[in-house]
């Protein structure tokens, strides 16, 4: 095969995406097991850690850059690329998304809600992500599909969960006791619904990532807009 | 112009004045070529191909060497009849008019269809002489002012403003980049409908070809542009469809240069753009 080591390169940034996928992955179900056992120590590390994710997406952005400018890659390498700049500003913000669980753990002092299962969205939106990231890595384009439609029962979740929190705050204001409790179930639901789009907004990267492998394998753009 | 007009100002031998209307932009086929083979004994260069070229626009012809895509272009003006051994078969056509034919002029033919080669190639003559040559030798000096052809050829070519005060200098003290913009003014002062061009940066550098390729641009406006390039990233940047010919002298695929670029058809054409082999 010709072309060796521009071969090599193309293999070496799909092995790296998928790698900068695997950490993303990992931070965003830990952030959520922080939120479900309230462990705000793993929680600080998931804030902390942050900047590796980040200099992972420089560092992703660059290989992209110079395979674009020395090697100047045309067709299916071209979408390869193309696609693999695209997913990773993705996982960027998935890794951004998980700093926000991070934090919203580390905010809560109480328990409200128990009625939504946040960490059953979680896990299904963290699942989205990894089946999107295998999509990509095997070129499956039926897997593609199927995260959109995930997306779908994602987001009739969130709505769900959405709208028991602004039950719970239209009670709470017909039943208010005195301004601390009122300021203390603003910043609950504040948070909660902040949870809510946090995590509606991870199954929406993943969707993201599918329509760009879709694009990469077939130049179908169906799911990008 | 219409087909019977253009088959022809092939057969006569009368040189045809004025400019022919440049105001249809109509994207008709001006070259098509139908199950056509091209032989150089009995090696075959070109197997069985088919295209309509449209006119006013850059078609660009890609592939391995010796995949016959020069041979085509040759085809085209009939550049390969100088070649004993070369025979062609089936069916090249210029306007409509088969250009095989035995009533075709082909000295009239390489006057509608011009060409610019790989290396720059000046008369050892004055910058002047290069451009006006070709309308000498046509007879055409008597009917047009010259001066005025020439300044025109030489503007259309980008190099007018580089050489208006050093026209009697020799063609040859130019710059490569120069001399082959030399050449092009050359080939468009007959006023040609199409333009064929071999590498015709290849013996540039990136500077001298960047040049050449905003000519390109430009000169479409006027003529149809078929050039044969080794550079993939040339053909990209500035044609609107591209041919890919594999060895053997086969088209395989003929598309919108965006589509061969970034999703042909053919898995032969994906490993040839993307280098994996050829």
């Amino acid at each position: 095969m010709a072309r060796t080591d521009y071969q090599h390169q193309l293999e070496q940034l799909r092995e790296d995406v998928l790698e900068m996928s695997a950490l993303v992955c990992q931070r965003l179900r830990r952030a959520l097991e922080a939120l479900e056992t309230k462990d705000t120590a793993l929680a600080e590390g998931i804030i902390t850690g942050d900047h590796e994710i980040n200099q992972l997406y420089l560092d992703l952005e660059q290989q992209c850059i110079e395979l674009l400018a020395l090697q100047q890659p045309v067709a299916g390498d071209l979408r390869f690329v193309a696609a693999s700049f695209k997913i990773i500003t993705d996982l960027e913000r998935i890794g951004d998304l998980a700093v926000n669980l991070a934090e919203y753990t580390k905010q809560a002092e109480r328990e409200r809600y128990s009625e939504i299962d946040i960490d059953y969205i979680g896990t299904q939106t963290v699942e989205m992500v990894e089946t999107a990231m295998e999509a990509y890595a095997t070129d499956d384009v039926a897997a593609t599909h199927e995260i959109a439609a995930t997306d779908d029962e994602v987001d009739t979740l969130c709505e769900g969960a959405s709208e028991v929190v602004v039950r719970d705050l239209l009670e709470a204001e017909t039943t208010s006791i005195d301004e601390l409790t009122d300021d203390a179930l603003l910043e609950d639901v504040s948070r909660m619904l902040l949870t809510i789009r946090d995590l509606e907004r991870v199954g929406d990267h993943a969707v993201n990532i599918a329509a760009r492998t879709l694009y990469m394998v077939e130049n179908d753009d169906e799911l990008i807009y | 112009m219409s087909t019977k007009d253009a088959d022809q100002s092939l057969i006569t031998t009368d040189v045809q004045t004025g400019s022919r209307d440049r105001t249809d932009r109509t994207h008709e086929t001006v070259v098509k070529a139908r199950n056509l083979d091209v032989y150089y004994g009995d090696e075959q260069a070109i197997s069985g191909v088919s295209m309509d070229i449209p006119e006013h626009e850059v078609t660009a012809i890609i592939g391995p060497s010796g995949c016959g895509k020069s041979t085509f272009l040759r085809s085209i003006n009939r550049m390969n009849d100088q070649i004993d051994v070369c025979r062609v078969e089936g069916d090249l056509s210029f306007h409509g008019k088969n250009v095989y034919d035995e009533d075709v002029d082909p000295v009239a033919l390489r006057r509608k269809v011009g060409q610019v080669f790989q290396k720059p190639n000046p008369f050892p003559k004055s910058i002047y002489d290069n451009v006006a040559y070709g309308l000498r030798i046509q007879g055409k000096a008597d009917e047009v002012d010259l001066d005025d052809a020439v300044e025109r050829a030489l503007r259309g070519a980008a190099l007018w403003d580089e050489v208006k005060d050093k026209l009697d200098s020799s063609g040859l003290d130019l710059s490569g980049g120069q001399q082959q913009r030399l050449c092009i003014a050359r080939a468009i002062a007959p006023d040609p409908e199409v333009i064929l061009m071999d590498e015709p940066t290849s013996a540039l550098d990136p500077v001298a070809a960047s040049k050449i390729e905003d000519l390109i641009d430009e000169l479409v406006e006027e003529y149809t542009v078929i050039i044969v390039t080794h550079n993939m990233q040339q053909a990209a940047r500035i044609s609107d469809q591209t041919a890919v010919f594999l060895t053997g002298g086969e088209l395989v695929e003929f598309d919108e240069t965006a589509t061969i670029f970034e999703d042909p058809d053919d898995d032969r054409v994906e490993d040839y753009i993307t280098g994996k082999f050829g």
